[in-house]
């Protein structure tokens, strides 16, 4: 059984984050959301700097946040996140994490 | 109906003098200037250099938190949520003010602005206009002063139109014109960036083609001078540096004989007088282009006159409604 967050909703699996970064980052890099792919590194492809990371956070932290207690992206984790596919890992663990911590 | 008089949030903290000198600044505007002033920073720091009590059209708010000068910017306004400049740019956001003032991090002030205000739809990133003194008229615009340091074409031409929008309202220019800056006034001069802006400008109202750096300072040139912000902050930098390399050798001559210190007496008041154009403690500092919000970064070491002026402008800016007018150009252009 999925832990309760503070708002009794479901924590959101891979597809969902995905769902979400796709969509928050097309619109703030506008650009088209299909490419936005799993393999596509935010530097060298989508031309994201790292100004654009920062509102791509601050945007999932505000949305994510609502429905997970606690959830944060370190800072000091930031720079290891190269592609679209290590952010969505880390966002899932990082819920799962904060999930478990509020359950 | 004039409505209320405009709110500017000055980040008490920011700046080589802060934040003695900011308060002082921003003191005096809200004394001379019609403006309400929202004092941002430590706010155990800024009691003691208030009056008590507070003028009405002052307030404080608290910021914990300060960004250094040297500070790396994105990583600045990520760490510190509480410092005075985002606290700045959030009251914008918010409401609370209806622009904003800093003589801090430049860079840290324009990530606030993008985190905070939001950049214009298709606006990539800001760029920064800042106001060449010319005498006898108003001054040109030269964008970009930094903040983007290798554009593309593409981009030069949106700070052309987001700068002639900003040289219309703020200095009543009806339809000022704007100069590509290159090494050359011949279409073919300059390297490929230059050209394919050339191309793309030609499609633009009031360009005028390339303009040379020798053109920065004279009337009747262009009004607005576009250049990529690498370019732009080295053509400022050489201004100001050949202006105080000639303030220094007027004032040797003026001292270097009893005769000349005498004709000094009588030329040097209104010699100060014409010059004060060129001091940049009044002309109130940079306006950055393209973000939801009038931000005015005021130069690192200003005293409390240049945060009086950059009140001033930001204020003006408000009353000109800079912001929907720029905003206004992009989205038309499209």
């Amino acid at each position: 059984m999925p832990a309760e967050t503070h708002v009794g909703r479901t924590p959101l699996g891979p597809d969902e984050v995905l769902t979400l970064v796709r969509e928050r980052l097309a619109a703030i890099l506008e650009i088209e959301e299909d490419r936005v792919t799993l393999d596509a590194r935010f530097a060298d492809d989508l031309d994201a700097d790292s100004l654009a990371l920062i509102e791509l956070v601050e945007e999932l932290e505000e949305e994510l946040g609502e429905r997970t207690v606690g959830f944060r992206v370190d800072d000091e984790d930031l720079a290891d996140l190269h592609t679209v596919r290590e952010a969505v890992d880390y966002i899932v663990v990082r819920l799962a994490a904060a999930d478990g911590a509020t359950s | 109906m004039a409505g209320p008089p405009p709110t500017v949030a000055v980040d008490a903290m920011g700046g080589d003098r802060a934040p003695r000198e900011i308060v002082a600044g921003a003191l005096t505007a809200a004394e001379h200037l019609d403006v309400h002033v929202l004092l941002v920073g430590r706010i155990e720091e800024l009691h003691p250099l208030l009056p008590d009590p507070l003028p009405s059209r002052v307030e404080i708010r608290d910021a914990r938190d300060v960004i250094a000068m040297d500070d790396e910017p994105v990583s600045a306004v990520r760490k510190q949520r509480d410092s005075s400049i985002l606290v700045c740019a959030r009251a914008v956001r918010d409401g609370d003010a209806d622009a904003t003032v800093s003589a801090g991090n430049t860079g840290a002030i324009t990530a606030a602005a993008v985190l905070r205000m939001k950049r214009f739809r298709g606006v990539p990133s800001p760029a920064i206009a800042v106001p060449i003194p010319v005498p006898g008229d108003h001054p040109q615009v030269l964008v970009d002063a930094g903040a983007v340091v290798a554009p593309s074409a593409e981009r030069l031409v949106q700070f052309a139109r987001m700068g002639a929008a900003y040289a219309s309202a703020r200095y009543g220019i009806d339809a000022p014109t704007i100069g590509l800056l290159s090494n050359g006034e011949e279409a073919g001069k300059g390297d490929e960036l230059r050209k394919h802006t050339h191309e793309l400008l030609l499609e633009e109202p009031g360009f005028v083609g390339n303009v040379e750096g020798r053109d920065f300072m004279h009337a009747g040139r262009a009004d607005v001078i576009v250049t990529d912000g690498f370019t732009g902050n080295v053509a400022l930098k050489s201004l100001e540096g050949a202006l105080r390399s000639l303030a220094s050798l007027v004032f040797d001559v003026l001292d270097a004989t009893p005769e000349a210190r005498a004709a000094s007496k009588v030329v040097l008041p209104k010699l100060l007088e014409a010059a004060e154009i060129y001091d940049p403690e009044v002309t109130g500092g940079a306006v950055l282009l393209g973000v939801g919000g009038v931000c005015v970064i005021s130069h690192g070491s200003s005293s409390g006159r240049a945060i009086e002026n950059a009140v001033r402008v930001a204020a003006e800016c408000v009353e000109s409604d800079v912001v929907a007018r720029m905003q206004e150009a992009v989205s038309r252009a499209g």
